[in-house]
């Protein structure tokens, strides 16, 4: 009988035990966890930042988690409830659908409680990235571009050096250098292609939408592939399949469509001796950069107390003004106060908020389904450019997977 | 006497059934719910009965359908390719590795364990250096004109050779550990009565380690059909998609960019788990009867 007694007891313990240890938790009330999607060598930038501010003695520190797979978890800690980060980075065109979904939670405390933290003091499109029905719903960090990195020895070999005088290089100022070129030497790689063909609609005064529908199989679409496909049947486009962003670190791409984050890699190239400029157009009167910005979030949670929102506002404002740092990752940075400083000139990106036209060429797709579309191009773009596939069949083909998906994704309410 | 309540076993065995009530059976169970829903992973699911299933199946209009079966044939054909391989070339380091005239057994099986043990991303990355036109060995030592990941049969090669090459070590542990198990008198009386290398390997080894070929023949099988990381890393799914396996579109339909579709890539894993359920209950029933 006393062992039948003590054998519950133990079990009631070890079950009493399990519950008290799962409740224990570090006290995070003053601390803000800061969920970021940035697995590459700009996470360390972004830790400098948070260490910086954190070195300013705020109430509420900051705690950055680089967060790999991060939309993932996001879906699930919010199914869940628990774990939900108090602030985190998102992608622009993540923005409508968790918005739709009823996900984020509007900036309304703190730009109230940040007066700087305002439209007129970023750049426009990248805070419009985040205002969905007048309401705002993030803070923007950065722009980031496809952009076009030019081998400035290679422009002199072959005469090429007045495409730039402009700062537009047209298909047909690239398609002119058709049999000049030595074995092995080629224009323009394929890097970031389906961004690339993103922004040729844009210089052909197309979008990926009509009246809220996808636009997919259009002229438009098939004009911007068609274009590019000029340049691979003259024979001035890496080969598909060869890795172009390589090639052109090794001399032997005239130009390299990739985007602004990969200036530190090049130069980090010995004898690489390359310049930036706008991505390739149809036409020297448009040129586009197609672009994507990362953005502050706040998720909903229900534990995120008022001081923390204060706090993260105190973040928030001291990114606006230090920022310089996150330039290094070789980022626009959004930050007028950033961008418009001395310093900022030093960094290769600078070119493309060197003035109006500049910036207003940084394109955001923010189409509630531009993600379907987006995968839709990727996916089809290499082998139409290269003329694998017959270009009217598979524009049908994208336009019914992107239908299909958004078709298929009308679920459920909001909650 | 009053039979007395034993606890004990209740302790050793309920962190087990626990963690796998949690982490496996819940997960299931929701994922087969799932695949009968239209859901973004957000919102709360909406139950539509069979619809996924149907779409999957017979609506050949639907991007969906075409999905799934370029997926399901991609991926056979990687199971076609791979497992062979990585049933016999094991078997076969293996055996030469018991020969008692090998010195620095050990050595060798680690350097062939290792490759197991680098991240496919990583594995990927080198190997896609290797076949480099320009850069790699593929152009510069053996004179390879073509671009591997962007011509078929190329793109399939590297990515069996790339399985091959990480798959190897595993297989070939448990096959080292269940020959050296057989019994050396086997082999003395086969040689005495005039046995070759080939018939003592025919007759005696392979009947011999027959559970552990079973064993491994199965879960080889399985792991192929959940083949992911090498053709995303390889050849992202191309050339035009023709080693776009399935898992790849499940994992897009359900964590891509754009909102989740959860409930298609539900249904497409429940379709998957049945396929992969039947072709082990099959290898079982054949190898096993045939063991017999």
């Amino acid at each position: 009988m006393l062992k039948k007694k003590w054998g519950f007891s133990a079990l009631a313990l070890v079950l009493s035990l399990s519950t008290v240890l799962a409740g224990c938790g570090k006290d995070d009330s003053k601390t803000i966890t800061f969920w970021t999607p940035l697995t590459g060598d700009d996470g360390a930038y972004m830790d400098q930042l948070v260490k910086d501010y954190n070195a300013t003695n705020p109430e509420i520190k900051v705690k950055h988690v680089i967060t790999a797979d991060m939309y993932t978890k996001i879906s699930t800690v919010l199914n869940s409830g628990k774990g939900v980060p108090d602030l985190a980075i998102i992608h622009a065109d993540r923005v409508p659908g968790y918005v739709k979904q009823g996900t984020l939670e509007p900036m309304t405390a703190v730009t109230t409680a940040q007066p700087e933290i305002k439209q007129d003091n970023y750049l426009p499109q990248a805070w419009s990235t985040g205002t969905i029905d007048g309401t705002q719903y993030t803070v923007p960090l950065d722009i980031h571009s496809n952009v076009m990195y030019y081998n400035k020895d290679l422009l002199k070999k072959y005469g090429a050096e007045s495409f730039l005088d402009d700062n537009v290089v047209t298909i047909d100022e690239m398609l002119s250098l058709k049999g000049k070129l030595a074995e092995g030497d080629f224009v323009v790689n394929d890097a970031l292609l389906g961004w690339v063909i993103l922004g040729q609609i844009q210089n052909l005064g197309g979008d990926i939408q009509e009246n809220g529908k996808p636009a997919v199989n259009t002229p438009v679409m098939k004009q911007a592939f068609e274009n590019v496909k000029k340049i691979n049947d003259a024979g001035l486009m890496t080969p598909f399949g060869e890795d172009g962003y390589l090639m052109f670190q090794s001399g032997n791409v005239l130009f390299s469509t990739d985007g602004t984050w990969s200036s530190t890699a090049h130069a980090g190239v010995e004898g690489l001796n390359f310049g930036v400029t706008n991505v390739y157009s149809n036409t020297a009167d448009k040129f586009t950069n197609r672009s994507s910005s990362h953005l502050f979030s706040m998720f909903k949670n229900k534990d995120r107390s008022e001081e923390k929102v204060a706090g993260i506002g105190n973040f928030l404002e001291f990114i606006r003004q230090n920022s310089i740092e996150w330039a290094k990752a070789g980022q626009t940075v959004a930050s007028k106060k950033v961008i418009e400083s001395p310093e900022y000139k030093d960094y290769m990106q600078s070119f493309f908020t060197s003035n109006e036209k500049e910036i207003e060429s940084l394109y955001i797709y923010t189409y509630e389904y531009y993600p379907y579309i987006a995968e839709a191009v990727d996916t089809y773009c290499g082998d139409i450019v290269r003329g694998n596939v017959d270009i009217d069949e598979t524009l049908q083909t994208m336009q019914k997977f992107v239908e299909d998906k958004i078709a298929e994704g009308t679920s459920g309410a909001a909650k | 006497m009053k039979k007395k309540l034993n606890l004990a076993p209740v302790f050793f065995v309920g962190p087990h059934v626990i963690l796998f009530a949690v982490f496996i059976l819940l997960p299931t169970i929701y994922g087969i719910y799932a695949s009968f829903t239209k859901w973004n992973l957000m919102n709360d699911p909406v139950w539509v009965g069979l619809d996924n299933y149907k779409t999957i199946l017979f609506d050949n209009s639907s991007t969906f359908h075409t999905q799934f079966n370029n997926g399901l044939k991609n991926t056979l054909i990687f199971v076609l390719l791979s497992v062979p391989l990585l049933i016999v070339i094991p078997l076969l380091v293996a055996v030469a590795l018991e020969h008692k005239k090998v010195k620095g057994k050990s050595l060798i099986q680690s350097i062939i364990y290792i490759p197991g043990l680098i991240s496919i991303s990583a594995g990927a990355l080198i190997w896609l250096l290797l076949f480099n036109k320009q850069l790699g060995m593929a152009g510069n030592v053996f004179g390879s004109d073509v671009s591997w990941p962007a011509n078929q049969p190329y793109a399939w090669i590297i990515i069996i050779i790339i399985t091959v090459w990480g798959g190897v070590g595993g297989n070939m542990i448990i096959y080292r550990a269940s020959i050296s198990g057989v019994a050396q008198d086997l082999y003395e009386s086969a040689e005495i009565d005039g046995a070759g290398p080939v018939r003592r390997f025919t007759s005696i080894t392979l009947p011999s380690i027959r559970f552990p070929l079973i064993y491994t023949f199965v879960m080889t099988t399985a792991g192929a059909f959940n083949v992911f990381g090498q053709p995303l890393m390889m050849t992202d799914g191309g050339p035009r998609q023709s080693t776009h396996v399935l898992m790849m579109y499940i994992r897009q339909l359900a964590f891509g960019n754009g909102e989740s579709i959860a409930g298609m890539a539900s249904a497409m894993a429940v379709l998957l788990g049945l396929i992969i359920l039947v072709i082990s209950a099959l290898q079982y029933y054949v190898m096993n009867r045939n063991a017999a």
